[in-house]
């Protein structure tokens, strides 16, 4: 039997789609650690990049320490995760998981958000403001839709990130379709390791394409123009 | 609130601005020293008038205009809308009832025309069917047709209708008083000229106040009832209606600001029924033109014509006068002589 | 510090593994620097096809975007059915995270050099050849290399998730640590996987105002 024949047998066997090591569990833990992260990331990043991207006040250290979380490695932040877990008396598996993909996901979100702030255009702030605008009508009417483009490519280009390296959640016990790879490596079974790796990249590419389709459904589209300036991944963010 | 809505408060008609030895000064930390964008401006706009502030870059002139507004808080003097000074005032609601129009429009490109136009009369909570009429109304009053215009976004228009637009926007819930920063600088000048003109139609039927700021000496001699010449330093060398600067300007600056072509300026802003005309002689005389014509109008068609002579007819078609070179050159003699 | 009676970092360690630390770093180093100087190479093919023929950059930076989509991890297990827990299977997959920065930053560089200074070049005589070597390459060389910052500093992260494929340098320590529940190696794994993140980054930020002094008023 071939190698491929082998990852098709292992995704359509029944076995593999039920149970506590089923598919259908292992992407719902996926979902779930990813879910939760992103969220808990979203709550910090969202509110301060807005306020910093509206005053322009703190900005260059708060952009200087997210670059360079941004260029730290993933597997480090797993690394301080799991001292950090058990020193909270978190345990294993979920709680170092999410404790690892905050921070991974706040730098990428809260730069982007305060750089799309600070580059809408500074007449149309001038507009609105004589227009009789007051500051949270400025932020909340003109500022974030205008800027909702590159706003959500950060969310996007976080969740992807955080779906990507929740993989590694598997090392630390915790569930997802990282086990799979994990455990594949471990038993030197490919079928198991080829079909967790195939399933990782699909919900990965599944995540960027909701993404696209979230901002499709709720950009503006009079913003459409500058669409293709800002469909490009932002560099940077190793998974 | 109550100070606002007094403030501004009528539905029609222009207001009146004064500004009393106002000063704006801006810390410079290199030196320390304070740097005056304004110094001491004191007008009087009244009703009904457009008062253009003309000037070179970085003289003022849109500083004195945001000060109005309150985008800029000025460092001491007054300004007075309709005698209440605008510092007493909320300025959320001081700029809600001043109509705001820049070189770059501004309008929001994920708003549909219709909703740029409603962003004020949505922020003082107009009623929904109220102001879906209000913005057909404005498109239509600029020129434009509101059906095929409501729901485009901003980047589907050109320069001239983007600008057209943005006026619309602004007088929204029919502001007394429209400030206006360069709206025509950004538009090729056939688009400018044919905007400048629906502009001076629409602000006479509406009898609006306008401050408009320009460094376009044609532009400002064109729209202007008066025009403050600003110069270096936030000062004002000369504020007079547009015909008087070019007959007597102030200062050296003034007359070189205005240019050495400003008797031709001033004939564009004379009317041929300002002129002391020759008496009417029996024979029909070249060419006939309407009193209203302005005098630059006049000479040139007057250069072309056989016997240099044409006869003015008033509105009814009834002749006036006779209209000859040595006519013109005498109403524009103190210029040149000036000029010497 | 300790965290439930294992301290945070065991000193002794650190002493009596001192060897192994330099090899490691020396490992990591090696598997980027290869990683990104292949990278570079296949990258500045890809951009010289696509100036040949513009419509190739939209087919290259899909498909590079995908590869750059897929975690890493998964990239990495797709392979080693076929490569093995070898260096190859770690560096095709480091390889393909590159190609999308390399590829975007030099074609962006390239078209960013001004008109007219291309023009001017044309104009004295400039051989296709000696304007790509001698006028293009020098102005578009500050944003190659921001690029080459960027994919330099993701390699080093990239190159620890290595380590569960038998490679991995500093990572190898990260993941020792992850499985014994013993902080020391992880720590200093992750430390100076971070540190020689940084430096790299300096390093480059150092090369860039070399060669492109004109740029150095600016960031």
């Amino acid at each position: 039997m071939t190698l491929l024949g082998a990852v098709w047998a292992w995704l359509t066997n029944s076995v593999h789609w039920q149970g506590s090591d089923g598919i259908p569990t292992r992407i719902a833990e996926h979902l779930w650690i990813s879910g939760v992260s992103v969220f808990i990331a979203l709550v910090v990043a969202l509110p301060l990049g807005l306020l910093i991207g509206h005053t322009n006040r703190g900005a260059l250290v708060t952009v200087s320490i997210m670059n360079v979380g941004r260029a730290l490695p993933s597997l480090a932040f797993l690394a301080f995760a799991l001292p950090a877990s058990f020193a909270l008396n978190l345990g294993l598996g979920f709680w170092p998981t999410v404790i690892a993909l905050v921070p991974l996901a706040i730098p990428l979100m809260l730069v982007n958000t305060y750089a799309a702030i600070r580059g809408v255009d500074p007449d149309l702030v001038e507009a609105a403001r004589g227009m009789g605008m007051r500051e949270l009508e400025v932020l909340g009417k003109v500022e974030v839709p205008v800027a909702l483009p590159l706003i959500i490519a950060g969310i996007r280009n976080a969740a992807v990130t955080v779906v990507a390296t929740a993989t590694l959640g598997a090392l630390v016990a915790g569930g997802g379709l990282g086990r799979y790879i994990v455990d594949g490596l471990a038993r030197q079974d490919y079928a198991r390791l080829l079909a967790g790796a195939i399933l990782v990249a699909l919900l990965s590419i599944t995540t960027e394409v909701a993404f696209a389709v979230i901002e499709r459904l709720v950009v503006s589209p009079g913003l459409r123009l500058d669409r293709e300036r800002l469909a490009l991944p932002d560099a940077g963010g190793a998974r | 609130m109550t100070r606002s809505d007094e403030l501004l408060g009528r539905a029609k008609g222009g207001a009146t601005v004064e500004f009393r030895q106002v000063s704006k000064h801006y810390a410079r930390s290199a030196n320390g020293q304070p740097i005056a964008a304004v110094r001491d401006l004191s007008l009087v706009v009244q009703p009904g008038e457009i008062c253009v502030l003309v000037g070179p870059s970085g003289c003022g002139k849109t500083t004195s205009l945001k000060m109005v507004n309150r985008l800029i808080e000025p460092t001491s003097g007054q300004i007075l809308i309709d005698g209440v000074d605008v510092m007493t005032v909320d300025p959320v609601a001081l700029r809600r009832r001043i109509g705001y129009v820049i070189q770059q429009v501004g309008l929001f490109p994920h708003r549909t025309i219709a909703e740029n136009i409603a962003t004020v009369p949505e922020l003082v909570g107009w009623p929904k069917a109220k102001i879906r009429a209000r913005v057909d109304e404005l498109i239509a009053l600029v020129g434009l047709d509101p059906a095929s215009y409501r729901d485009r976004y901003p980047s589907q228009l050109s320069g001239g209708e983007r600008q057209r637009i943005g006026v619309a926007r602004a007088m929204a819930i029919e502001p007394p008083l429209m400030l206006m920063d360069e709206p025509f600088g950004a538009v090729d000048p056939i688009v400018r000229e044919r905007l400048q003109n629906e502009f001076l139609d629409l602000q006479r039927r509406l009898g609006l106040t306008v401050l408009f700021v320009t460094h376009d000496i044609d532009e400002a001699i064109k729209l202007g009832t008066r025009v403050a010449v600003f110069e270096q330093g936030g000062t004002i060398a000369q504020y007079s209606p547009p015909a008087e600067l070019l007959m007597r300007p102030a200062t050296d600056y003034v007359a070189r600001f205005v240019g050495s072509d400003r008797a031709l300026k001033r004939l564009a802003v004379m009317r041929l029924a300002d002129l002391r005309l020759s008496p009417v002689s029996s024979a029909g005389e070249g060419p006939v033109f309407s009193a209203e014509t302005n005098v630059r109008d006049a000479l040139a068609a007057l250069l072309l014509a056989p016997r240099a002579a044409g006869t003015v007819v008033d509105s009814s078609g009834v002749p006036i006068g006779v209209v000859t070179m040595e006519t013109i050159a005498s109403a524009v003699q103190p210029v040149a002589a000036s000029l010497e | 510090m300790t965290i439930q009676g294992e301290p945070l970092v065991r000193f002794d360690w650190i002493g009596n593994n001192l060897g192994l630390i330099g090899e490691r770093l020396w490992e990591h180093i090696f598997l980027t620097v290869l990683a990104v100087g292949l990278g570079l190479a296949i990258s500045f093919g890809l951009s010289l096809a696509i100036r040949w023929n513009g419509r190739l950059y939209l087919p290259i930076t899909s498909i590079a975007g995908v590869l750059y989509t897929i975690p890493s991890l998964a990239l990495f297990a797709l392979l080693v059915p076929f490569t093995g827990l070898s260096i190859l299977t770690a560096e095709i997959g480091l390889v393909s995270y590159t190609l999308l920065i390399l590829t975007r930053n030099i074609v962006g560089g390239l078209e960013g050099v001004p008109a007219d200074a291309r023009e001017a070049a044309i104009g004295m005589g400039y051989t296709a050849r000696q304007l790509l070597l001698r006028v293009e390459l020098p102005l578009a060389l500050p944003v190659i290399i921001a690029g080459v910052r960027v994919a330099t500093v993701t390699t080093i992260g990239l190159v620890t998730v290595t380590a569960l494929i038998g490679q991995g340098g500093l990572g190898q320590f990260i993941l020792q640590g992850i499985q014994r529940f013993f902080y020391t190696p992880l720590v200093v794994g992750a430390v100076l996987s971070i540190a020689l993140a940084i430096a790299a980054d300096a390093l480059l930020v150092g090369l860039q105002r070399a060669v492109a002094p004109w740029t150095a008023v600016k960031r």
